[in-house]
């Protein structure tokens, strides 16, 4: 296997650290996961909802302090972009009650807000799409609004056949230019509310890139420099190879490892758990990150 | 999509990317609902683009369904999963290019496939059978270890579709085969002749790492084995045991070096067709070569134009010629026992090959099996062994080429009757002259001795020549040491040549074509 490592309170302990409820776009309640969880037999877990910490807030209340219960790490996954790319930073072990983080969150949905509104108006203008206001307001009062929610729409008043054709035909047809957080600023947030802030699924981008070599390598050395400390190096879509790679990465450039399946509900098909870790003695620099969250 | 035997056979098509991956998801989804364990084969021909929501598709049917398949990656697909481990966790294939050969002039008609001329400097062999890749595949891999072990050979630089099957293309600027040089410039026969073994030795002195080759032995073993039941018991086990008694050899053989095979390139030789590689004794090498230049045409002289593209004539000739360079003898009776016993093997290959593609219930079939049988028959008596002794021994001239030396040079005595005196003293002299080579020839560069040992039989006499092309020097011109002075007096050196000179009959020197030419001679 991997790197030799001591035996760790962790062994023979599943975890998943990467996850989504409905507060973003997850199919589950927080209950639900709290219940899958559960079921999966997973010992410690985060929930990552995009831009939110409302889940977390809600998974706390729902633990009781017996000892059943698997132990929460509060999480969450915010989407960013400078001018050389996206990024998916998650956040570990934060205070959710804590300003800093609050800050990034509200950012996040206020510039979300401005991009839907944006794309409202854009499809009004270039193809004369009209939706009744209450369906806007029921829209805008969702906690994280985006392109899925607006193909969906689409559908409905027959604009479009599919959701995937509203977005790849419409919605993502007019260059949208809309404000983004930095990558600098959600690190910050996490930093500022004692939280451990981690690469998401690093070799993937925001989720659908392929940054390789090279171009993965001045990406963790740009993040190091604003405060990354760890890596998401188990995760559900990566190969071995890709794996070893990002343990690599880690080792040269001292990072936290993280492992996480980013299970989405019905929404994608992501087992809860699924992340090549397993139950096992866990590399060294995944109990240290351990470590510090409980 | 298809299913033949419970396997599951999806096409992909266009671009797969975050817009699209979970309808195609979805759809794969579907055809694979219910299905438990079976192969799942992805047809990636028309796929442009895949991105990574399109490698997670892939990564996720993998887990549900472990024996899975890709076929017909391009080049660009292919990049995106060698880069990110696709191609170490599951079986994937390369599309390849189209190739047509239409119209194209054959170069070459081999065992496996046609060799075709595609345009002035690339050529491409195309092979018969619709599995040809492991062939291939088998074929670059012998050729690039003959590379590196120093043997100069065309490297197939690309694999793709002709007609049915493959074809490896190679780069050959103006290659000629030296059978059609030997076709059309007969003249040129001993300047061929001298290539031809030059590489054979070159290919005969090359040392296989363990295990990479196989070995020529258990093939003819089994040539041998097949024939028991074709001819009589006793020479049957004879010919078993005469080949099973053939010592293992670690050095390369080509296994089908005839004059289509070596090629001339510029002013380099080429050796092409290296699925035959192995590794064994130069016996069954020279096998192939007789056939090649006589045997299998010996019924039928048409046969070796029609292959070779020269006359019969022509190649006995050049056998002859080839054997006595291999051998690095003039003398007939050796050339003769030497290509008698290639033969031997020779017949016993052909013969077998005739029973099994012609069989026995044609005519022409048997007339040919019993011609050659005729004459294995009447080798088998004559013969006892397959083994022999090239007179000539070329070797890197340095010091611990010495044992290799002394054993040639001993196993030519044990020929002779040779009195134990003289013995030690042809030793002792081949040393001293060996050993000036090592030293003075080539310093401070490295080179090459030739040695050639000739035994005649009336008077009883052994020649031995040492040849060299370093400095030119003639270790005779120098005066003997004054042997009277006392050893503090006496210069150093030059002893060696004076014990040389007292203890053979015949010491003699000349320089000619660039090379330091030293014959001894001792009779016995």
């Amino acid at each position: 296997m991997m790197n030799q490592r001591k035996s760790s309170p962790f062994d023979s302990v599943l975890i998943d650290l990467h996850m989504h409820s409905r507060i973003s776009d997850g199919s589950d309640s927080p209950e639900e996961i709290l219940a899958r969880v559960k079921e999966a037999g997973i010992g410690i877990f985060s929930l990552t909802d995009h831009d939110a910490v409302e889940g977390c807030r809600i998974i706390r209340s729902l633990l009781s302090p017996s000892e059943k219960d698997p132990l929460f790490i509060p999480g969450v996954e915010f989407s960013c972009k400078d001018s050389e790319g996206k990024y998916h930073i998650l956040g570990y072990g934060y205070d959710p009650e804590s300003e800093p983080i609050n800050k990034v969150v509200d950012m996040g949905h206020e510039y979300r807000m401005n991009k839907v509104r944006g794309r409202l108006d854009m499809l009004r203008q270039e193809f004369g799409f009209d939706f009744p206001s209450d369906e806007i307001d029921e829209l805008l009062a969702l906690p994280n609004p985006g392109k899925p929610h607006i193909g969906n729409l689409m559908v409905k008043y027959g604009y479009a056949e599919s959701k995937e054709q509203a977005i790849r035909e419409y919605i993502d047809k007019a260059h949208f230019k809309g404000q983004y957080v930095k990558p600098e600023e959600a690190i910050e947030g996490i930093l500022g509310s004692g939280g451990i802030p981690v690469l998401a699924h690093p070799f993937y981008g925001s989720g659908d890139q392929l940054i390789l070599g090279q171009e993965m390598e001045e990406r963790l050395v740009k993040l190091k420099g604003y405060g990354l400390r760890g890596v998401e190096a188990f995760y559900s879509g990566f190969t071995d190879k890709l794996r070893n790679q990002m343990i690599e990465f880690a080792d040269k450039y001292d990072l936290y490892i993280t492992a996480g399946s980013d299970y989405h509900g019905t929404n994608k098909w992501i087992d809860l758990g699924d992340n090549g870790l397993g139950e096992g003695p866990k590399p060294e620099r995944m109990v240290r990150f351990l470590e510090l969250m409980v | 999509m298809s299913e033949t035997n419970d396997r599951v056979e999806i096409k992909l098509k266009g671009r797969i990317d975050s817009g699209n991956a979970a309808a195609i998801e979805t759809e794969i989804q579907q055809k694979l609902s219910g299905k438990e364990n079976v192969p799942v084969l992805f047809d990636m021909t028309d796929l442009e683009y895949i991105s990574s929501a399109g490698l997670r598709i892939l990564l996720r049917v993998k887990k549900s369904f472990p024996d899975l398949t890709i076929t017909n990656a391009s080049s660009e697909v292919y990049e995106i999963l060698e880069m990110t481990g696709f191609t170490e966790m599951m079986k994937v294939e390369k599309a390849y290019r189209v190739m047509s050969v239409e119209g194209c002039e054959v170069i070459g008609i081999g065992a496996n496939g046609i060799v075709y001329r595609v345009d002035q400097d690339t050529v491409v062999k195309a092979y018969k059978n619709a599995d040809a890749l492991e062939d291939i595949q088998h074929e670059r891999e012998v050729a690039r270890l003959a590379l590196i072990l120093g043997i100069p050979t065309a490297i197939s630089y690309d694999v793709v579709r002709v007609g049915d099957s493959y074809g490896s293309v190679f780069e050959l600027l103006n290659a000629r085969p030296f059978s059609s040089i030997l076709a059309e410039h007969p003249e040129k026969i001993d300047w061929c002749a001298k290539e031809y073994v030059d590489l054979l030795k070159k290919i005969h002195g090359t040392l296989v790492p363990e295990g990479k080759l196989p070995d020529l032995k258990d093939t003819v073993i089994g040539w041998a084995e097949f024939m028991q039941e074709y001819l009589p018991k006793d020479k049957g086990e004879k010919l078993l045991s005469m080949i099973k008694a053939v010592p293992h050899d670690d050095h390369m053989v080509h296994g089908d070096y005839h004059t289509k095979n070596v090629m001339l390139q510029g002013d380099e030789v080429l050796l092409i067709d290296m699925d035959t590689l192995a590794v064994g004794h130069p016996i069954f090498e020279l096998a192939s070569v007789f056939n090649s230049l006589q045997g299998y045409a010996e019924l039928d002289h048409s046969l070796l134009k029609s292959f070779q593209g020269y006359d019969y004539e022509i190649g006995r000739e050049f056998l002859t010629k080839v054997l006595s360079l291999y051998l690095g003898t003039t003398n007939p009776k050796k050339i003769q026992e030497v290509e008698d016993k290639a033969r031997i093997v020779g017949y016993t290959r052909m013969i077998r090959r005739s029973i099994r593609r012609k069989g026995l219930e044609t005519e022409q079939g048997r007339a040919e099996i019993a011609f050659w049988k005729e004459r294995l028959l009447k080798l088998l008596d004559e013969y006892d062994t397959l083994l022999f002794t090239p007179d000539e021994l070329v070797l890197d001239a340095v010091e611990e080429n010495l044992p290799l030396l002394q054993e040639f040079i001993e196993k030519h005595l044990e020929e002779t009757n040779c009195p134990a005196k003289a013995k030690m003293q042809i030793e002792l002299a081949s040393e001293e002259i060996f050993v000036n080579i090592v030293n003075y020839a080539y310093a401070p560069e490295k080179g090459t001795a030739t040695v050639r040992v000739e035994v005649s039989d009336d008077p009883v006499c052994v020649t031995i020549t040492f040849l060299d092309r370093g400095v030119p020097y003639d270790p005779l011109a120098k005066e003997d040491p004054d042997v009277t002075l006392s050893a503090e007096d006496r210069e150093i050196g030059g002893l060696g040549i004076f014990l040389t000179k007292k203890t053979m009959d015949d010491v003699s020197y000349e320089y000619k074509d660039g090379q330091n030419i030293l014959t001894l001679k001792k009779n016995l």
